[in-house]
């Protein structure tokens, strides 16, 4: 008796043979014992595959949670509002937040040509030409290395990617001479650089207490409950502390965020300080311009440049080359000031000016506070919708960049009780743990960054909840036109209710609040593990 | 269709009932399919494609085209039988675009001797190996003996729907599931020996 082959055995349990070789298959196992026991074998392999092909081994991933969106008729009408939108959104956050900016920025001596030359050269960290070759080999580095994963991108597993870029960027901050061009010293708890020792490099110290007796060549930056500079610092001087003491000369900028500054010397480029007393005594001079936000200031020494200030109480004493911006409780202008430039102050009481003092042009008193809204205006009502266009603008980028997170957040906002509360705790705990963390050097990235992802996400919070309410009264319609459409009615009933006198503020801090703690929430949940498949 | 992948506790009427719901343009009922057919759906682009993310894209976008084309289904035949359609099309149109796909592979079936395969050695084949290491060596396929078997054994469609879905001859089919059977114990015995080695060595 002659076997069948293996594939004719397949194509028998497959039932794809036909009807007479079909018979003749069944009759010979019936007699064929090894032939018989060939398809039990294949048989079972069978469901072997079908089982192992079946088996729900992984999660189904977090993003294939929610249906994908697909185009509409509402998507023309959606892009259209959207550029028209996007075009009021700009021109709504240029006129009202960046371009004053810009001038008062001019008025304080950051004189470059735009916001981002502004913030670069004027900052901390701008070390000169030279630095920046270093800077453009990393940079180069970096983007080739960015480019060469997103082309490797589908090969490569995710945590593989962002594993890579981590070490890729730490390997860089290893081995980039910006990176060996500084001295790092942790005080043991206090640290001090003896007078007549020299350190060529820049010097980064944390510790208890801190003194420079000696001179630093590069940047000083230091982070320490108590600071004092004795010596000369040929760079810039960033301090976090406490206390800080400025004797020494220092030819760059100076910025501190501290909750004393006592200036005592020579800074030949500008100074910026974030504190609560700022001391300026009658022998210091600042090359530059002085910004500085403060409880108290004392300002008795020479200020070449401009001077902006947000202060409490501000007693001005000494010479001021440029003009002067001064939002003050209380402005003091002393015997021995002399200013040479406009003095336009905002406060809340007049300015006290001694009669021995020289000022070259009466002061510019300028109204106090918020206006209050002119509600028979045509202009407030379209400052109100170039409001809701820039928040509709920023809602719909939230959306089309994150679709599945974005409607996670609205659906957190259905839980209005435990939002709210989040929303609270997170509101008054983030800036307090931001700003704990910027007093170490290690997490001064890690709190400044916090800081600026809240802002954003107090901002964002009217977003969400605008969607929410923008879906209960439209209903949750598919697609993206559908839930711009939703999101603009949202947005604009917020908008106007916060136009109500008195309430209207009570409805603001409710959105910050509800909207803030479901995205919180939603984030929460996003950390949580991965779902399993129902199937 | 074994609605153990695909419609979980959802009966016949109840699928008819919520297509219709979804045709007439209701959201909630287009989330219900979604959620009850994305899992099943996925794990066969994860079968059949690559990688991970691969098979997360194709998911997402087979489910795009389910929504655009779903008016042209005739609701007189399976649902499930026209999805899976739609997915393999999608999938093995990645694989196409892609190039990865072995061109010559018809002729090296053809020319395969097919050996009669010892019933003991392959129920030995099948306790010794579970369905994890099935998976894994189901990955180390060609592309298109992978497709073969994830068509036929997870999809369960039938020899016509392959050879339309994979461009081959009807006839072919067979040969074409024979072929990736082997190669998939082959792969399986490759990977039994190798790790009895290493076991070997290490003692």
């Amino acid at each position: 008796m002659s076997h069948f082959d293996e594939m004719t055995a397949l194509l028998y349990l497959d039932k794809q043979l036909d009807e007479g070789r079909d018979r003749e298959i069944a009759a010979h196992i019936s007699a064929c014992g090894p032939c018989r026991n060939l398809l039990q074998a294949l048989q079972k392999e069978n469901i072997w595959l079908e089982e192992a092909l079946a088996s729900p081994d992984e999660p189904i991933p977090w993003r294939l949670s929610a249906p994908p969106e697909s185009e509409n008729i509402w998507a023309s009408w959606a892009w259209t509002a959207t550029l028209a939108a996007g075009a009021a959104g700009v021109y709504t956050v240029w006129s009202g937040m960046i371009d004053p900016w810009l001038t008062q920025a001019s008025d304080a001596g950051f004189n470059q040509g735009n916001v981002l030359t502004m913030l670069f050269f004027s900052g901390a960290f701008w070390k000169g030409w030279d630095a920046m070759q270093s800077m453009i080999e990393f940079l180069s580095i970096a983007s080739v290395t960015v480019v060469a994963l997103w082309l490797l991108r589908r090969h490569w597993r995710r945590f593989t990617v962002v594993a890579a870029f981590l070490a890729a960027g730490l390997g860089m901050l290893a081995f980039s001479p910006a990176a060996k061009a500084a001295e790092v010293d942790h005080g043991d708890p206090n640290y001090t650089l003896e007078a007549g020792r020299e350190v060529k490099t820049d010097l980064i110290v944390a510790a208890e207490h801190t003194r420079i007796d000696g001179d630093v060549d590069g940047d000083l930056i230091v982070s320490s409950r108590s600071i004092t500079v004795n010596g000369h610092v040929k760079g810039d001087l960033l301090a976090f502390g406490q206390e800080v003491y400025v004797n020494g000369p220092v030819d760059g900028n100076v910025r501190t965020f501290a909750q004393a500054l006592n200036l005592n010397s020579v800074v030949g480029k500008n100074v910026m300080a974030w504190t609560r007393e700022v001391d300026m005594e009658e022998k210091a001079r600042v090359g530059g311009t002085m910004t500085l936000g403060a409880a108290n200031t004392e300002l008795d020494g020479e200020v070449n440049g401009d001077l902006l200030a947000f202060s409490g109480d501000l007693e001005a004493n000494g010479r001021l080359g440029g003009n002067a911006r001064i939002r003050a409780g209380r402005l003091r202008i002393g015997p021995k000031a002399d200013i040479g430039g406009q003095i336009r102050y905002r406060g809340g009481r007049q300015p006290e000016v001694a009669a021995d003092a020289k000022l070259a042009s009466p002061i510019q008193i300028l109204s106090r506070g918020r206006p209050r809204p002119n509600y028979a205006s045509l202009g407030f009502y379209w400052r109100q919708v170039l409001a809701w266009a820039a928040a509709l603008l920023f809602g719909i980028v939230l959306f089309l960049m994150a679709p599945v997170f974005f409607r996670d957040v609205e659906n957190s906002g259905n839980r209005f009780g435990v939002s709210l509360g989040l929303g609270l705790l997170f509101l008054v705990a983030t800036p307090v743990a931001a700003v704990v963390a910027c007093l170490t050097i290690i997490g001064l990235g890690v709190g400044i960054t916090a800081l600026l992802v809240y802002i954003i996400a107090i901002y964002a919070a009217q977003v969400f909840v605008g969607e929410w309410v923008g879906e209960k009264l439209l209903g949750a319609g598919a697609g993206t036109g559908a839930a711009i459409g939703r999101l603009a009615v949202g947005l604009a009933i917020l908008h106007v209710l916060r136009l109500i006198p008195f309430a209207g503020r009570l409805v603001g801090l409710i959105v910050v609040l509800w909207g803030l703690g479901a995205l919180v929430l939603a984030i929460h949940r996003r950390l949580q593990p991965q779902f399993a498949p129902a199937a | 269709m074994d609605g153990r992948k695909t419609t979980g506790a959802m009966n016949d009427a109840e699928l008819a009932r919520l297509l219709v719901q979804v045709r007439a343009g209701d959201a909630d009922a287009w989330g219900e399919l979604y959620r009850t057919f994305a899992p099943a759906i996925f794990r066969f682009c994860r079968r059949a494609l690559p990688t991970r993310e691969d098979a997360e894209d194709a998911t997402t976008e087979i489910f795009m085209k389910v929504r655009q084309k779903l008016g042209t289904f005739d609701a007189s035949r399976p649902f499930t039988a026209w999805l899976y359609k739609v997915a393999s099309n999608h999938c093995w149109d990645i694989l196409r675009r892609r190039r990865i796909r072995q061109d010559l592979e018809t002729e090296d079936v053809e020319a395969l001797p097919l050996e009669h395969p010892e019933p003991s050695q392959l129920e030995r084949l099948q306790a010794e190996h579970a369905g994890a290491e099935v998976r894994r060596g189901l990955a180390k396929l060609p592309d298109r003996a992978r497709m073969a078997l994830v068509l036929r054994y997870f999809a369960e469609m039938s020899y016509d729907d392959i050879a339309e879905t994979l461009g081959v001859q009807r006839a072919f089919v067979g040969v074409l599931l024979l072929r990736a059977r082997h190669q998939l114990r082959d792969i399986l015995r490759q990977g039994g020996a190798e790790a009895a080695f290493a076991a070997r060595g290490k003692s």
